[in-house]
Protein backbone atom coordinates (compact mmCIF):
# COMPACT_ATOMS: atom_id res chain seq x y z
CA UNK A 1 0.00 0.00 0.00
CA UNK A 2 1.65 3.15 -1.02
CA UNK A 3 1.43 6.83 0.46
CA UNK A 4 -1.92 7.70 -1.51
CA UNK A 5 -3.95 4.72 -0.69
CA UNK A 6 -2.53 5.19 3.06
CA UNK A 7 -4.03 8.68 2.62
CA UNK A 8 -7.25 7.55 1.47
CA UNK A 9 -7.66 5.67 4.33
CA UNK A 10 -6.97 8.16 6.56
CA UNK A 11 -9.47 10.51 4.33
CA UNK A 12 -12.31 7.64 4.67
CA UNK A 13 -12.30 6.46 8.22
CA UNK A 14 -14.91 5.99 9.88
CA UNK A 15 -16.71 9.04 11.23
CA UNK A 16 -19.10 9.23 14.56
CA UNK A 17 -22.88 9.68 14.20
CA UNK A 18 -24.18 12.57 16.62
CA UNK A 19 -24.32 11.12 20.22
CA UNK A 20 -28.08 10.93 20.31
CA UNK A 21 -28.27 8.93 17.32
CA UNK A 22 -28.87 5.54 18.61
CA UNK A 23 -31.35 7.18 20.69
CA UNK A 24 -33.33 8.53 17.85
CA UNK A 25 -33.22 5.13 16.12
CA UNK A 26 -34.48 3.52 19.30
CA UNK A 27 -37.00 6.04 19.57
CA UNK A 28 -38.46 5.55 15.51
CA UNK A 29 -38.13 1.63 16.65
CA UNK A 30 -40.62 1.97 19.20
CA UNK A 31 -42.79 4.00 17.01
CA UNK A 32 -42.42 1.71 14.13
CA UNK A 33 -43.33 -0.86 16.32
CA UNK A 34 -46.64 0.74 17.46
CA UNK A 35 -47.36 1.59 13.52
CA UNK A 36 -46.97 -2.30 13.40
CA UNK A 37 -49.17 -2.76 15.98
CA UNK A 38 -51.90 -0.58 14.64
CA UNK A 39 -51.77 -3.01 11.82
CA UNK A 40 -54.82 -5.76 12.76
CA UNK A 41 -57.12 -2.44 13.84
CA UNK A 42 -56.31 -0.78 10.13
CA UNK A 43 -56.94 -3.66 8.67
CA UNK A 44 -60.50 -3.87 11.04
CA UNK A 45 -61.15 -0.53 10.15
CA UNK A 46 -60.76 -1.01 6.51
CA UNK A 47 -62.64 -3.86 6.23
CA UNK A 48 -65.63 -2.28 8.17
CA UNK A 49 -65.48 0.31 5.80
CA UNK A 50 -65.82 -1.57 2.80
CA UNK A 51 -68.58 -3.76 4.38
CA UNK A 52 -70.36 -0.66 5.26
CA UNK A 53 -70.04 0.60 1.48
CA UNK A 54 -70.81 -2.36 -0.09
CA UNK A 55 -74.11 -2.47 2.03
CA UNK A 56 -74.98 1.01 1.54
CA UNK A 57 -74.76 0.16 -2.17
CA UNK A 58 -76.63 -2.78 -1.94
CA UNK A 59 -79.45 -0.63 -0.30
CA UNK A 60 -80.30 2.21 -2.94
CA UNK A 61 -79.76 -0.72 -5.62
CA UNK A 62 -82.96 -2.34 -4.06
CA UNK A 63 -84.85 1.22 -3.19
CA UNK A 64 -84.15 2.04 -6.53
CA UNK A 65 -85.40 -1.26 -7.86
CA UNK A 66 -88.53 -0.55 -5.84
CA UNK A 67 -89.15 2.37 -6.89
CA UNK A 68 -88.69 0.99 -10.55
CA UNK A 69 -91.26 -1.32 -9.32
CA UNK A 70 -93.83 1.17 -8.15
CA UNK A 71 -93.27 2.54 -11.31
CA UNK A 72 -94.10 0.20 -13.48
CA UNK A 73 -97.20 -0.59 -11.02
CA UNK A 74 -98.59 2.71 -11.66
CA UNK A 75 -97.87 2.49 -15.37
CA UNK A 76 -99.74 -0.79 -15.72
CA UNK A 77 -102.65 0.77 -13.56
CA UNK A 78 -102.76 3.20 -15.96
CA UNK A 79 -102.91 1.80 -18.72
CA UNK A 80 -105.30 -0.91 -17.48
CA UNK A 81 -108.00 2.04 -16.52
CA UNK A 82 -106.96 3.34 -19.97
CA UNK A 83 -108.43 -0.04 -21.27
CA UNK A 84 -111.43 -0.47 -19.32
CA UNK A 85 -112.52 2.76 -20.32
CA UNK A 86 -112.05 2.09 -24.15
CA UNK A 87 -113.63 -1.24 -23.57
CA UNK A 88 -116.88 0.41 -21.94
CA UNK A 89 -116.77 3.02 -24.26
CA UNK A 90 -116.84 0.06 -26.97
CA UNK A 91 -119.64 -2.20 -25.41
CA UNK A 92 -121.78 0.57 -25.57
CA UNK A 93 -121.55 1.83 -29.16
CA UNK A 94 -122.12 -1.77 -29.49
CA UNK A 95 -125.01 -1.57 -28.20
CA UNK B 1 -18.87 -16.32 -0.12
CA UNK B 2 -17.91 -14.64 3.21
CA UNK B 3 -19.22 -17.71 5.65
CA UNK B 4 -22.34 -15.72 6.50
CA UNK B 5 -24.91 -18.78 5.99
CA UNK B 6 -24.85 -20.25 9.37
CA UNK B 7 -27.30 -21.67 10.96
CA UNK B 8 -30.03 -19.09 12.54
CA UNK B 9 -28.77 -17.54 15.68
CA UNK B 10 -31.75 -17.00 17.88
CA UNK B 11 -31.97 -13.29 19.80
CA UNK B 12 -29.61 -10.92 18.00
CA UNK B 13 -29.10 -8.06 20.05
CA UNK B 14 -30.56 -4.92 18.18
CA UNK B 15 -29.01 -2.63 20.15
CA UNK B 16 -25.88 -4.12 20.53
CA UNK B 17 -25.59 -4.70 16.40
CA UNK B 18 -26.41 -0.66 16.46
CA UNK B 19 -23.44 0.05 18.63
CA UNK B 20 -21.39 -1.63 16.73
CA UNK B 21 -22.00 -0.93 13.37
CA UNK B 22 -22.84 2.64 14.07
CA UNK B 23 -20.40 4.60 13.13
CA UNK B 24 -19.36 2.05 10.07
CA UNK B 25 -22.76 2.68 8.52
CA UNK B 26 -23.03 6.41 9.09
CA UNK B 27 -19.32 7.02 7.61
CA UNK B 28 -20.51 4.31 4.32
CA UNK B 29 -22.97 7.27 3.87
CA UNK B 30 -21.00 10.16 5.10
CA UNK B 31 -18.41 9.31 2.75
CA UNK B 32 -20.80 8.77 -0.37
CA UNK B 33 -22.74 11.31 0.40
CA UNK B 34 -20.74 13.99 1.39
CA UNK B 35 -23.52 15.50 3.62
CA UNK B 36 -23.54 14.55 7.54
CA UNK B 37 -27.16 15.20 7.90
CA UNK B 38 -28.45 13.36 5.05
CA UNK B 39 -26.01 10.48 6.12
CA UNK B 40 -27.73 10.53 9.49
CA UNK B 41 -30.93 10.10 8.07
CA UNK B 42 -29.85 7.49 5.47
CA UNK B 43 -28.35 5.61 8.48
CA UNK B 44 -31.31 5.48 10.84
CA UNK B 45 -33.15 4.10 7.70
CA UNK B 46 -30.61 1.10 7.58
CA UNK B 47 -31.03 0.71 11.06
CA UNK B 48 -34.90 0.90 11.22
CA UNK B 49 -34.77 -1.38 7.90
CA UNK B 50 -32.70 -4.00 9.93
CA UNK B 51 -35.28 -3.62 13.12
CA UNK B 52 -37.93 -5.21 11.20
CA UNK B 53 -35.60 -7.58 9.55
CA UNK B 54 -33.87 -8.85 12.37
CA UNK B 55 -35.09 -12.10 11.87
CA UNK B 56 -33.66 -12.90 8.80
CA UNK B 57 -30.58 -12.13 9.98
CA UNK B 58 -28.65 -14.97 10.93
CA UNK B 59 -25.75 -14.42 12.81
CA UNK B 60 -23.37 -10.85 13.68
CA UNK B 61 -20.91 -11.54 10.71
CA UNK B 62 -24.33 -11.85 8.35
CA UNK B 63 -25.58 -8.44 10.18
CA UNK B 64 -22.18 -6.88 8.64
CA UNK B 65 -22.32 -7.80 5.19
CA UNK B 66 -26.33 -6.90 5.47
CA UNK B 67 -25.68 -3.90 6.73
CA UNK B 68 -23.04 -2.85 4.07
CA UNK B 69 -24.97 -3.81 1.50
CA UNK B 70 -28.06 -2.11 2.32
CA UNK B 71 -26.38 1.17 3.42
CA UNK B 72 -24.69 1.50 0.11
CA UNK B 73 -27.95 0.37 -1.53
CA UNK B 74 -29.61 3.35 0.48
CA UNK B 75 -26.83 5.98 -0.16
CA UNK B 76 -27.22 5.42 -3.84
CA UNK B 77 -30.83 5.57 -4.19
CA UNK B 78 -30.46 8.86 -1.67
CA UNK B 79 -27.72 10.48 -4.18
CA UNK B 80 -29.88 9.73 -7.23
CA UNK B 81 -32.84 11.15 -5.43
CA UNK B 82 -31.87 14.77 -4.21
CA UNK B 83 -29.29 14.97 -7.14
CA UNK B 84 -28.48 18.12 -5.46
CA UNK B 85 -25.03 18.26 -6.47
CA UNK B 86 -24.33 17.64 -10.35
CA UNK B 87 -22.33 14.51 -11.20
CA UNK B 88 -18.60 15.88 -12.23
CA UNK B 89 -15.91 14.01 -13.64
CA UNK B 90 -12.84 13.60 -11.68
CA UNK B 91 -10.31 14.99 -14.52
CA UNK B 92 -12.69 18.29 -14.51
CA UNK B 93 -12.82 18.99 -10.29
CA UNK B 94 -10.44 21.09 -8.58
CA UNK B 95 -7.17 19.85 -7.99
CA UNK B 96 -5.65 18.84 -4.38
CA UNK B 97 -3.41 21.38 -2.93
CA UNK B 98 -0.15 18.91 -2.20
CA UNK B 99 1.68 16.07 -2.70
CA UNK B 100 2.85 14.98 0.17
CA UNK B 101 0.25 14.76 3.01
CA UNK B 102 1.91 15.56 6.08
CA UNK B 103 2.71 18.91 4.66
CA UNK B 104 -0.81 19.65 4.00
CA UNK B 105 -3.46 18.82 6.55
CA UNK B 106 -5.91 19.62 3.51
CA UNK B 107 -5.17 16.94 1.37
CA UNK B 108 -7.39 14.35 2.94
CA UNK B 109 -10.56 16.70 2.50
CA UNK B 110 -9.76 17.29 -0.90
CA UNK B 111 -9.40 13.22 -1.55
CA UNK B 112 -12.90 12.46 0.35
CA UNK B 113 -14.09 15.43 -2.11
CA UNK B 114 -12.30 14.08 -5.02
CA UNK B 115 -14.15 10.67 -3.83
CA UNK B 116 -17.33 12.09 -3.26
CA UNK B 117 -17.21 13.36 -7.09
CA UNK B 118 -16.94 9.73 -8.90
CA UNK B 119 -19.65 8.02 -10.45
CA UNK B 120 -21.18 5.66 -8.22
CA UNK B 121 -19.67 2.74 -8.91
CA UNK B 122 -16.42 3.46 -8.54
CA UNK B 123 -17.03 5.85 -5.68
CA UNK B 124 -18.92 2.48 -3.29
CA UNK B 125 -15.76 0.34 -4.67
CA UNK B 126 -13.31 3.21 -3.44
CA UNK B 127 -15.17 3.76 0.00
CA UNK B 128 -15.87 0.12 0.37
CA UNK B 129 -11.87 -0.51 -0.37
CA UNK B 130 -10.08 2.42 2.20
CA UNK B 131 -12.82 2.22 4.75
CA UNK B 132 -14.06 -0.67 5.41
CA UNK B 133 -10.43 -2.46 4.09
CA UNK B 134 -12.27 -4.94 2.01
CA UNK B 135 -10.88 -7.03 -0.66
CA UNK B 136 -12.34 -6.07 -4.27
CA UNK B 137 -14.03 -10.01 -4.01
CA UNK B 138 -15.87 -9.22 -0.41
CA UNK B 139 -16.43 -5.49 -2.80
CA UNK B 140 -17.74 -7.28 -5.64
CA UNK B 141 -19.89 -9.49 -3.10
CA UNK B 142 -21.94 -6.47 -1.61
CA UNK B 143 -22.46 -4.71 -4.81
CA UNK B 144 -23.41 -7.37 -6.90
CA UNK B 145 -20.65 -7.17 -9.69
CA UNK B 146 -17.96 -8.98 -10.91
CA UNK B 147 -14.46 -9.11 -9.30
CA UNK B 148 -12.74 -7.75 -12.25
CA UNK B 149 -15.14 -4.88 -12.73
CA UNK B 150 -14.28 -3.75 -9.00
CA UNK B 151 -10.85 -4.27 -9.77
CA UNK B 152 -10.92 -1.97 -12.39
CA UNK B 153 -12.72 0.99 -10.73
CA UNK B 154 -9.67 0.73 -8.18
CA UNK B 155 -7.53 0.83 -10.68
CA UNK B 156 -8.81 3.47 -13.05
CA UNK B 157 -10.07 5.64 -9.58
CA UNK B 158 -6.58 5.55 -8.15
CA UNK B 159 -4.60 6.28 -11.46
CA UNK B 160 -6.74 9.40 -11.73
CA UNK B 161 -6.17 10.73 -8.04
CA UNK B 162 -2.31 10.34 -9.12
CA UNK B 163 -2.45 12.37 -12.29
CA UNK B 164 -4.26 15.02 -10.54
CA UNK B 165 -1.87 14.84 -7.52
CA UNK B 166 1.22 14.67 -10.27
CA UNK B 167 0.14 17.88 -12.24
CA UNK B 168 -0.72 19.46 -8.98
CA UNK B 169 3.29 18.97 -7.61
CA UNK B 170 4.23 19.97 -10.86
CA UNK B 171 2.67 23.22 -10.91
CA UNK B 172 4.30 23.94 -7.88
CA UNK B 173 7.65 23.93 -9.06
Amino acid sequence: MDWLEQELKQALDRKEPSPDFAERVRRRTRGDGFRTALWPQRWLAAAAAVIVLAGVGLGYREYQGQVARQQVMLAFRIAGAKVNHIQTQVKERMR
Amino acid sequence: MIGLVSTPQVGLDFDALMRQHQSMVFSLAYHFLHDREVAEEVAQEVFLSLHRNLKNIQSPAHAGFWLRKVTVQRAIDEGRRRARRPQVALEDVAEPAAHHAQEDPMLRDKLRRLIATLAEGPRAVMILRYQEDLDPAEIAEILGMPVATVKSHLQRSLALLREKLARRSMGEM
